[in-house]
């Protein structure tokens, strides 16, 4: 079987290319780094691939709203075949600024299969600050998300001024009846973070970190899983080592297992 | 007709940004405000249909879940209101972005005189505020009077219906472009227009350039082209060409030297040559992993067979001082580029920072343009979105107070990049332009940007005349292009590539130009943000964003078009000749024409006096203290002095794990919040080496002896490379001086002659030291006249001269990441052993500093027994012997105790009679002295013999356990115990002064 084939946006200061198109590539996918412009003029096809990527970085400096008009480029240009790759049964992940690209193109939270109304949105940070630090997030287990199987638990780096997530009651609980809540913050033993700094980090509704659209073929997320992507990455690693050497099982997934999932989805 | 969109947050949403602003007014003035709601202003100076702005308004500028807009002023509560605005010619990054966003959404394309500006206004509610208190707030909080203009409403001032009304800060500069001819009959005539037109022509060099003009195959040669006199263009060429920023006439000079004042006089000729290049140069001829070194914009050094690392490191102080973050951003950002302009080209893989500013709660009554603290807030925030905007990780940094820093503060930012071993089959370190090239100039364009640096005075601002000197650095312009490069360089269409920095084209152009040995440029194709400029001004703009590529003609149609992709500017600006002239026209009339050896003939060597006191005849002493009994006191008090103390906030704001690589992160230990020796990164994600990285800044050494300082500082430097499991055989090294002024002048720099001694032992010590270590300079820079004349309290000014200043980075290659190590203890029962003698050396310590001394006994470094060690720890890291690894730098063994076990989170019991000393001292001297080479390693037991007989024959002693019990336990050397405080509580104190800020 030939392997997945995996689209990673590149250009206008976007800027986790690299390693989203390594992790994948470690997954088990065949990908590619593709300027917005070159999927724009034709140049690349996306109906030749099986999986879209809008990653991380400051897409045209984040100036009026993280991924703002990163979104109005993408919908003016090639919105309708975004839609079809979707509707094809697809896979699209949004990492960072790609997530707050997604909610803005409003391919989530999709709700009554409207993928075209902004209806979430990812806000400044409560603290009012850019932040790079770890969390650990809890994983619902109910969601249809394909990128999160088999995980309950796991830890990422955030790196993001506008990563509050927002939107009004009505449709924050449809979001949690239809399980499209994927990640929350959490403590480090696990219990829901319940709004604390630095455990949810900007202050998100619910203390919301990742959403999927109901058939969770699309997911979008705050934190970057691409960024641990070797054991090394982790905070701790060192001290994890040392246990280990001591005989004290230590488990952990990388980011990548996301990825795995992804690839996976589509030899199932 | 213009349009104005103005948006802010639904009401029921925090606003962040307004809180903020409530906070720092309540902290740096004392001034409570209530609430703050900001609102984002979009002038648009371009016609459009009401659908059209309907169309923008709802799908750029507003976003339905959290925003509303309106065209008309947003009706929000307030008692005052403050816009905030650019002034004309000032970088408007949010407004380019939008007109891209607008073209692209519209399908409309704005023509040259239209545009779109932002600004912003603030809504703040606070009972019996005064219009004073507004002014305060708007203009040492808000706004920049460099950058910005502002206005303050009163409730009875604002008119809800008009708003702010519709500002256009467009630059008019209704001039025609004229090339000036400067008469050279008398010396005196050109002395008085380099004053006058701020060329800072050196009076030395005056002799030299006239001759030129003066000779007769020049003026015939002029003649052939229609010149006669040298025009305006020439001399800015020859002026920036010859200045000390790009030229480095004092590092050049020649020193006559004593080594007292009765002494024989030593001429030291030529710093550079002597300290920096032949060392470097016998140290290459030894090292096969030293690619490149002393020409290109920054150091080459092997990673592996297939990857080559650049290193170069800048300072940005002055443009800093006056506008905190655009100097900050444009420092960082500028110093990105290098690395891009290294070889044929290269990506850029990690950043690091050094701030050194005076006091963040400064109250004494100095009145510098910028106090400390929102100085550093600026800093911060500059390198903050300059690196991170960048997508580039900002892994290592430090900051340093001290008063010596209110006159001017240093801003220091190191790159690094990492490009292919070959590009196109060809070496990636070489580049040569040749003759039949293309002149390209890629990027940003050109405004009146950096004109004659930060000189120019405030007073000419008008409301239509552009901000001239200030750049705010777009880190999104370069990240594009950045990316455009690599792709360029990888199809092998780049020849040559060097960034537009100091000088701008005519640094660049000029440099580029002595490898085909000349060119031809056609100034008017350069591309401008505004018409007006005149021929001189293109020239020399350091309008940011910007490099100048050589192209293959075969090759420019490719190239364009690739660079059309990207949506970057790239222009043909002239080609490579081989006519041994710089010819420069200008709509086909010749506007400077010039001999390229010209600059490197016949320009007389400055000269400096060097006078060295040595500290005893300066009246030094060790003070006379008794041993203090309240140690616990004293180590929370130490904890909590601000350049020990936590800068955790600095660090978070920085994204230090972009490009997936990061291995050892610049915060270490179980809630991740101690710093890392150094930092480590996997630069290629496919390979398991590693570039690790490491920046030391200890200027306070300078107070007793420059040559100790910059000895310790090197030390520092190479042992935290060691720390954390770098290989001492391969070390490459940045010099980044800072250095007050050095020529003696009897009433404005009466030191003088002491400085320039110390600049001569400094450089001698980084000599002396790299030498013995084997460290190259990959690369290097010097920032002379580091002093400020600050307004005191009666109307006078005060001279302050920053403390003689280096900082050095080190970095190193690891071959396998996963034996790096980390600094925090990690297991109860872990041993504790010191590594390296602890001397009587609290001189200018930290210790003595608290108590109001300096001291003599200046921390010194032995080389040759000290690298032994070194080398013996590089081999227990890389046996998996060591569970735990970390330097005693500032603050001696006790903070750095405290640090190990803060991180690990665990307790230690330690015993000082077991401390390795080179002489029986008190506790205070043990746990104060800032004695170099020396390390804590905790290793798990069952190491202890082959650790041990590995370090046999060296300086080292296990001093006591790590324990379960979080609990810090020191006992003296009467056998008591002296200090005995929760771990909790060292975090608490150590986290005092800044823990709050985020």
């Amino acid at each position: 079987m030939s392997k997945v084939k995996v689209l990673v946006l590149t250009g206008f200061g976007l800027n986790c290319d690299n390693e989203t198109a390594y992790s994948f590539d470690k997954a088990g996918a065949k990908s590619e780094r593709v300027h917005i412009n070159s999927l724009i003029n034709g140049d690349v096809n996306l109906s030749d691939f099986q999986i879209l990527v809008f990653g991380g970085g400051f897409s045209w400096g984040d100036d009026h709203g993280a991924g703002v008009i990163q979104a109005v480029r993408l919908k003016t240009h090639i919105g309708e075949a975004i839609i079809s790759f979707i509707e094809k049964g697809n896979l699209v992940i949004g990492i960072c600024n790609g997530f707050q690209c997604i909610v803005n193109l409003g391919l989530l939270p999709g709700l009554d299969n409207d993928y075209k109304t902004r209806s979430v949105a990812l806000t400044f940070n409560d603290i009012g600050n850019f932040r790079n630090d770890w969390v650990n997030l809890k994983v619902n287990p109910n969601s249809n998300s394909v990128f999160t199987k088999g995980i309950d638990q796991i830890e990422l780096p955030v790196r993001h001024g506008e990563g509050k997530f927002y939107c009004d009651d009505s449709t924050l609980n449809r979001l949690i009846q239809n399980n499209q809540v994927v990640l929350q913050y959490a403590t480090s033993d696990g219990a829901s973070a319940e709004g604390k700094f630095p455990h949810n980090p900007n202050g998100s509704l619910n203390d919301i970190a990742g959403i999927c659209d109901p058939t969770g073929r699309i997911f979008g997320l705050m934190p970057h899983p691409e960024a641990y992507n070797h054991l090394t990455n982790h905070p701790n690693w060192t001290l994890k080592r040392e246990m280990i050497k001591r005989g004290e099982k230590q488990s952990q997934f990388l980011g990548i297992k996301l990825f795995e999932n992804a690839v996976n989805f589509f030899k199932e | 007709m213009t349009h104005r969109i103005e948006i802010t947050l639904k009401n029921n949403l925090f606003d962040a940004e307004g809180q903020g602003i409530c906070k720092k007014a309540k902290n740096y003035f004392g001034i409570t405000l209530d609430k703050v709601r900001v609102i984002s202003v979009v002038t648009i100076d371009k016609n459009l249909s009401i659908e059209q702005l309907k169309t923008i308004q709802n799908h750029v500028f507003t976003n339905p879940v959290t925003q509303i807009s309106s065209f008309e002023p947003i009706d929000i509560p307030f008692d005052w209101i403050i816009w905030i605005g650019y002034r004309p010619g000032v970088r408007d990054n949010p407004g380019s972005t939008a007109m891209e966003a607008i073209s692209d959404i519209l399908g409309v394309k704005f023509a040259k005189d239209e545009s779109v500006y932002t600004s912003k206004r603030y809504c703040i509610e606070g009972k019996s505020l005064q219009f004073s208190d507004l002014s305060k707030i708007a203009t040492e909080l808000l706004a920049n009077d460099i950058i910005n203009q502002w206005k303050i409403y009163s409730k009875n001032d604002w008119n809800k219906n008009i708003g702010i009304g519709y500002i256009i800060p467009k630059v008019r500069l209704n001039h025609t472009p004229t090339v000036t001819l400067i008469p050279i009959e008398e010396e005196s005539s050109l002395e008085k227009i380099s004053k006058d037109r701020n060329l800072y022509l050196n009076p030395n060099d005056i002799p030299t350039i006239r001759n030129y003009f003066l000779r007769k195959e020049v003026m015939e040669g002029r003649n052939s082209v229609g010149l006669s006199d040298p025009t305006d263009i020439e001399l800015e060429y020859i002026s920036q060409a010859r200045s000390d920023h790009c030229n480095h006439n004092t590092f050049r000079a020649l020193f006559r030297y004593r080594e007292s004042k009765d002494s024989e006089i030593e001429i030291v000729d030529n710093l550079f040559r002597t300290y920096i290049e032949s060392p470097t140069l016998e140290i290459k001829a030894k090292k096969s992993w030293i690619v490149s070194v002393l020409w290109d914009n920054g150091g080459v050094g092997k990673f592996d067979d297939n990857n080559y690392y650049v290193i170069t490191g800048e300072t940005h102080n002055s443009p800093s001082n006056i506008e905190a973050y655009g100097g900050s951003i444009t420092g960082i950002v500028g110093v990105y580029r290098d690395p891009m302009g290294t070889g044929k080209g290269s990506k850029l893989v990690m950043g690091g920072y050094g701030f050194c500013v005076g006091h963040r709660d400064y109250k004494g009554e100095l009145k510098p343009k910028l106090h400390p603290r929102r100085l550093l807030d600026g800093l911060i925030e500059g390198v903050r979105d300059g690196g991170n905007k960048s997508g580039i990780p900002t892994c290592f940094g430090q900051v340093i107070f001290h008063p010596g820093y209110m006159g001017k503060c240093l801003v220091f930012v190191t790159a690094v990049g990492i490009m292919p071993s070959k590009v196109a089959g060809e070496p990636s370190e070489l580049k040569k332009t040749s003759p039949e090239e293309v002149v390209v100039m890629c990027g940003g364009r050109i405004g009146k940007d950096g004109i004659h640096g930060a000189t120019a005075s405030s007073d000419i601002f008008s409301e239509n005349t552009p901000a001239g000197h200030v750049q705010i650095g777009d880190p999104y312009t370069q990240k594009k292009m950045h990316d455009f490069i690599l792709e360029a360089r990888d199809k092998g269409l780049i020849e040559f590539i060097t960034d537009n920095g100091a000088g701008g084209l005519s640094s660049s152009v000029g440099e580029t130009a002595r490898f085909s040995n000349g060119c031809e440029i056609w100034l008017e194709k350069v591309p401008l943000k505004y018409e007006g400029l005149d021929q001189w001004e293109i020239w020399v703009s350091e309008s940011q964003e910007r490099m100048t590529i050589s192209v293959k003609k075969e090759n420019i149609e490719t190239f364009l078009k690739l660079s059309q992709k990207h949506e970057v500017e790239s222009t043909i600006i002239g080609k490579y000749v081989n006519s041994g002239k710089l010819h420069i026209t200008y709509n086909g009339k010749t506007c400077a024409y010039v001999d390229m050896d010209f600059l490197k003939s016949g320009f007389p060597q400055w000269e400096f006096d060097a006078v060295w006191q040595t500290p005893e005849e300066r009246g030094l002493y060790e003070p006379v203290i008794s041993e203090p009994k309240n140690y616990e006191l004293l180590l929370l008090d130490i904890l909590s002095s601000p350049n020990i103390s936590s800068k955790e906030w600095i660090t978070r704001q920085y994204d230090h794990e972009v490009q997936g690589g990061s291995v050892i992160k610049p915060l270490s230990g179980v809630y991740r919040d101690v710093y890392s020796d150094a930092a480590v990164i996997r630069p290629v994600l496919e390979s398991n080496k590693g570039l690790v990285f490491a920046q030391s800044l200890i200027p306070i050494y300078s107070l007793i002896d420059a040559y100790h300082m910059t000895a310790a500082t090197i030390d520092e430097a190479v042992r935290r490379i060691i720390s954390v499991g770098g290989s001492f055989e391969h070390i490459a090294g940045v010099d980044n001086f800072c250095w007050p002024s050095i020529s003696f002048d009897p009433k404005e720099n009466p030191d003088g002659k002491f400085k320039a001694a110390q600049l001569v032992r400094s450089c001698r010590a980084l000599a002396d030291i790299c030498l013995s270590y084997e460290i190259p300079l990959l690369s290097g820079k010097d920032s002379m006249y580091v002093d400020g004349h600050i307004p005191g309290k009666y109307g006078e000014t005060h001279k302050i001269s920053a403390l003689p200043t280096i900082q050095f980075s080190a970095i190193g290659v690891t071959s396998d990441i996963e034996k790096c190590q980390s600094m925090e203890s990690k297991f109860p029962e872990d041993l504790i052993y010191i590594l390296g003698v602890t001397r009587n050396e609290l001189g200018a310590s930290e210790y003595y500093m608290n108590l109001g001394y300096t001291g003599i006994n200046v921390p010194k470094v032995f080389p040759d027994s000290f690298k032994k060690l070194y080398k013996a720890l590089e081999t227990a890291i890389n046996n998996e012997w060591v569970a735990s690894s970390h330097g005693i730098y500032r603050g001696g063994l006790l903070v750095h105790l405290a640090f190990v076990s803060m991180a690990g989170n665990l307790g230690i019991d330690v015993d000082l009679n077991l401390v390795p000393c080179d002489s029986d001292y008190r506790d205070d001297t043990i746990l104060f002295s800032e004695s170099c080479g020396r390390f804590i390693i905790t290793i798990a037991p069952e190491f202890k013999d082959k650790f041990e007989k590995l370090f046999n024959g060296l300086p080292y002693s296990f001093i006591g356990s790590v324990t379960k019990n979080p609990d810090f336990i020191v006992s003296g050397k009467d056998g008591k115990t002296i200090i005995s405080l929760p771990v909790s509580e060292l975090r608490s104190a150590w986290k005092k002064p800044f823990g709050d800020l985020i």
